[in-house]
């Protein structure tokens, strides 16, 4: 144990050096809420207009809520592994007596910690200067399922993330491409994290509600928000639950494959 | 004296996707990418006692790097078998990576952006060590690599060859009783290379570590390796001292002379190749089984004041190793 806080504790450090970057890094998060902001304001300006059945204040609940769960699950260092994988890096951490799945969660939730910290400072400022209507959630119940979907998503894209980085076992010059289809384009896009997955018709709804992409955003939002109870809950924590091992075993299944394919490039 | 490592008739092989040039290449190799098998090894077997402080050479390309690479655990081997202190490598057991290291000249595993001690700290917790051995293993590390003063400077600040010994001291924290060196003396300046040999000739020696090494510098060979193998095209042409690789593979032998009399010295050329000519010294290099009559008939026609039947120097041997042409191909 004393060796992931150890990590826990170097990744805390590393973070620090670069402290210009990590700054900037924070003001486009800033800037992109501002943008978000604006953007949802002006389509609602007409007051009483109503697009898919999302009126101004509820989507306004919807970004915000939507801007904290985003920093503490989308953020991850393990979006490096697949160059480690490609360059070789990664015979440094095979020769050494430790997990490499578990030093890359460390870094993870090290990072997590860190954004959150900063993104919960932000959120008060800006929410002092756009008073947007932010619901605060008062269950404490609809709070721990909020917590446990967070967990959730946590597991999930980190599982998905480390499938895609195996793919340069075999390709290694696939990894940039493979990680931009899936975390970019899929993630962002069937994920709730630009639109609510509940504007969209029936048929569609249902067959990404059974995909894993909406148990990293859009569930843990809508649990926060109290807009799913009862039996979808439960339903939504049965499907998150599957995908969550589902994923987790094809991790590991995917990495003992890779390293027997594994050709320590680089000398 | 028990085995420390053992291989027998390993096979690697690798599949690369070729590509042509170019960008029509590229897409080419997308669309019908043409795969081939490299043959990084071809049936290697050895062995290595406790103790042993091993060479590997070759010119590049010949399986050294894929050898260390499968003995550390980072390959699986594709048949064949391979026992290191009687661990399957492959496994990358706990017990079996706290035992050994693998230190590649160009590979880091330094935090860039940390001083060094940052490293080793974390280090002491991967490998599980208490503060007593952490603290006496540092200590005597920063002595013999003299680093004192480097370990609190952010790793990017340093040197290439501060860098280097950074590596070791992070790779050698835990006292591996098995050392694979891939090489260690790469792009190092002469003085720094010469510290890192005192250093693993002490290290060997100090705790009967087992230690192989590749190297392309003459120098790490013949002052640290008493046993060479010779590896070229995945295979092992050779195994055994220093000095034998020189008797069985010198085709030829050297007559040094020193002349009386400068007349008819451009006739040396009959009795041998002449490799160097600064009157009154010359020397000329005979086909082995030709260098008595060789050295007859320079005594008969040239005025001797003395001469010497040598060896080739080690360091010629290896060079033509080096460049995989030992074998006359």
């Amino acid at each position: 144990m004393n060796k992931y806080f150890q990590i826990f504790k170097i990744s805390f450090q590393e973070e620090f050096t670069y402290k210009i970057n990590f700054v900037m890094w924070r003001v486009r998060n800033v800037f992109q809420i501002i943008v978000t902001y604006y953007l949802w304001d002006t389509i609602f300006s007409a007051p009483g207009r109503e697009v898919f059945g999302y009126d101004r204040a509820k989507i306004m609940t919807y970004i915000f809520t939507l801007i904290i769960v985003r920093s503490i699950v989308l953020s991850a260092r393990a979006v490096d592994v697949s160059s480690d994988v490609a360059e070789g890096n990664l015979s440094n951490y095979l020769i050494r007596p430790m997990s490499y799945f578990k030093y890359w969660f460390t870094r993870d939730i090290a990072s997590k910690v860190l954004n959150l910290f900063f993104a919960a400072g932000e959120f008060a400022i800006l929410f002092v200067i756009l008073k947007p209507p932010f619901f605060f959630q008062t269950n404490i119940y609809v709070f721990l399922s909020f917590l446990m979907a967070i967990v959730l998503a946590i597991l999930i894209y980190f599982s998905l993330l480390f499938i895609i980085s195996a793919v340069p076992f075999w390709a290694p010059e696939l990894g940039w491409g493979s990680q931009f289809l899936v975390i970019i384009v899929m993630l962002e896009f069937l994920s709730g994290a630009v639109f609510p997955i509940d504007i969209l018709p029936g048929v569609y709804q249902k067959i990404v509600m059974s995909l894993p992409f909406p148990y990293m955003i859009f569930f843990p939002v809508q649990v926060y928000l109290g807009k799913i109870t009862g039996m979808s809950l439960i339903q939504g924590f049965v499907i998150s639950i599957a995908w969550a091992v589902a994923l987790y075993l094809a991790m590991r299944y995917v990495w003992s494959r890779g390293l027997k394919e594994y050709q320590a490039f680089g000398r | 004296m028990d085995r420390a490592i053992i291989v027998d008739h390993l096979v690697k092989n690798f599949e690369v996707i070729q590509k042509e040039p170019g960008l029509t290449g590229a897409v080419k190799s997308l669309f019908s990418p043409t795969k081939k098998q490299v043959h990084a090894l071809r049936g290697v077997s050895f062995s290595i006692q406790t103790g042993e402080l091993v060479g590997f050479i070759g010119p590049n390309g010949a399986g050294k790097t894929t050898t260390l690479k499968t003995l550390s655990g980072l390959l699986y081997p594709t048949s064949g078998f391979v026992s290191v202190m009687e661990y399957d490598p492959w496994e990358r057991k706990p017990e079996f990576l706290k035992q050994i290291a693998l230190v590649m000249g160009q590979k880091n595993q330094l935090w860039w952006d940390l001083p060094a001690i940052e490293t080793f700290e974390l280090n002491r917790a991967i490998y599980e060590l208490n503060t007593r051995e952490y603290e006496d293993n540092l200590k005597e590390l920063v002595e013999l690599l003299e680093i004192g003063k480097l370990i609190n400077i952010p790793v990017r600040k340093l040197s290439l060859g501060q860098r280097m010994r950074m590596e070791l001291t992070a790779a050698l924290l835990h006292k591996p009783k098995v050392l694979f060196l891939d090489e260690p003396t790469i792009g190092l300046d002469l003085v720094a290379q010469q510290k890192m040999r005192d250093f693993i000739y002490e290290y060997n020696r100090k705790y009967q570590a087992t230690i192989i090494l590749t190297s392309h510098n003459m120098d790490d060979l013949v002052d640290l390796a008493r046993r060479v193998i010779v590896v070229d095209e995945g295979k092992i042409l050779f195994d055994g001292a220093l000095e034998e690789l020189v008797e069985k593979f010198a085709k030829e032998k050297i007559i040094k002379a020193t002349l009386a009399k400068s007349d008819g010295i451009v006739d040396l050329e009959k009795i041998g190749k002449v490799r160097k000519l600064a009157f009154p010294e010359v020397v000329i290099s005979v086909p082995r089984n030709a260098i008595a009559v060789a050295a007859a008939e320079l005594l008969q026609n040239f005025a001797v004041d003395d001469l010497t039947i040598e060896e080739i120097p080690i360091e010629d041997v290896i060079r033509k190793v080096f460049k995989g042409g030992i074998f006359g191909k």
